[in-house]
């Protein structure tokens, strides 16, 4: 078990900065839980974004409750959920006092500006990490390439974005397929 | 006042067990809070739209709070945003009680793999669509910033907090010459 304080300052600094939508968060998790306190695993980190997306609600209060149960159980949930939206919390309630008096503030604006563009590099850079564990599951090697998440990543990429379907939708049958597979082969 | 309160909990939280993704509910609670009950125009919500954009943490949470703390203070922000997190937080205890029972099951395991190949692609269909918002701002230096960041998190060690400092900080040097050079010219 690991210390409900600690989980508590940790989900603090993921709440802190996690700008830029839903996603940004994703890579705040990857490195704080998998890379610098190594409590999870890169294989239980992916489990936890396909739960995220089979299950409704924000992103980061999912993975917070799911991680802080996993480490500390109830009270490790509570605290990893609680410290995820405090800061956002304090911040909104600072920047709606102020706006009543400045209505815009440009460093505010250019600094989410700037912090969105580093979302997208930190959301795509946790992406190619995901599409490698997805496309070689056994390390990186040419023979070890398994073609069938291979498709389906190609395949799920074009029915999303062409027929805009419900990306839940996508990822069941994209499990379904696999298990069928599985029984073939 | 607690009347008030009472309401914005009830609301926040049938809000969030209904809806999927935070954008689908700043609809719904656009159309409570404006339509139905009138607390706000259409444009103090607009307003308070685009302040939740800027706080970290998720969308809903941010314009709960901001919603609740303009309708009855604090005690207001706190309700709206515990209705917002309490649905999805009692039913993440409940997955994962079922993830470490089920989580080691072979057949679990394929179907878990499987959907990875799913959130590849939902993730590049994400990166695809923020990115299409950093090209309507139409300024190099965002590109060259989203380039940078890559660059860092992949080649270095060090941390992403670390970097988010340095964005924020490239931010405010910008901002503070930015200005200076209007007052210069005017």
């Amino acid at each position: 078990m690991i210390p409900v304080f600690e989980i508590f300052l940790n989900f603090l600094k993921i709440g802190l900065f996690a700008f830029g939508g839903a996603y940004a968060v994703i890579p705040l998790i990857e490195e704080q839980m998998v890379t610098n306190t190594k409590w999870m695993t890169f294989a239980e980190f992916s489990d936890l974004i396909a739960i995220d997306e089979l299950t409704p609600g924000p992103i980061i209060v999912n993975s917070s409750t799911f991680i802080g149960m996993k480490l500390g159980g109830v009270p490790g949930a509570i605290a990893a959920t609680l410290a995820c939206m405090l800061p956002g919390m304090i911040i909104a309630l600072t920047l709606i006092r102020l706006y009543s008096k400045y209505k815009e503030i440009p460093v505010i604006l250019e600094a989410i500006r700037v912090l969105r563009c580093m979302s997208v590099a930190l959301i795509f850079s946790v992406l190619i990490k995901m599409f490698m564990a997805a496309v070689f599951p056994d390390g990186f090697a040419l023979k070890d390439v398994s073609y069938l998440s291979l498709a389906m990543v190609i395949l799920s990429f074009f029915v999303l974005k062409k027929y805009k379907v419900n990306p839940l939708l996508v990822m069941l049958v994209c499990g379904c397929i696999n298990l069928i597979a599985s029984f073939i082969i | 006042m607690f009347k008030k309160a009472w309401l914005l909990f009830i609301n926040t939280f049938s809000i969030s067990m209904t809806a999927n993704s935070g954008y689908a509910m700043l609809g719904v609670i656009k159309n409570r809070f404006v339509d139905k009950y009138g607390w706000f125009t259409k444009e103090e919500m607009e307003d308070f739209i685009a302040l939740a954009q800027s706080c970290p943490g998720p969308i809903a949470c941010s314009s709960a709070t901001i919603i609740g703390y303009e309708s009855c203070g604090i005690v207001g922000a706190l309700a709206a945003v515990f209705g917002v997190i309490l649905p999805p937080f009692l039913m993440m205890i409940l997955v994962t009680f079922f993830y470490t029972f089920i989580s080691t099951n072979a057949t679990v395991r394929i179907f878990i793999t499987g959907m990875q190949a799913g959130v590849c692609a939902m993730l590049l269909d994400v990166v695809l669509g923020l990115f299409s918002g950093v090209q309507k701002m139409n300024k190099p230096f965002y590109y060259v910033m989203i380039i940078l960041s890559f660059l860092y998190v992949r080649l270095t060690p060090y941390s992403i907090f670390f970097l988010a400092m340095i964005c924020i900080a490239i931010a405010v040097v910008k901002t503070l010459l930015f200005t200076k050079k209007v007052e210069e010219s005017l």
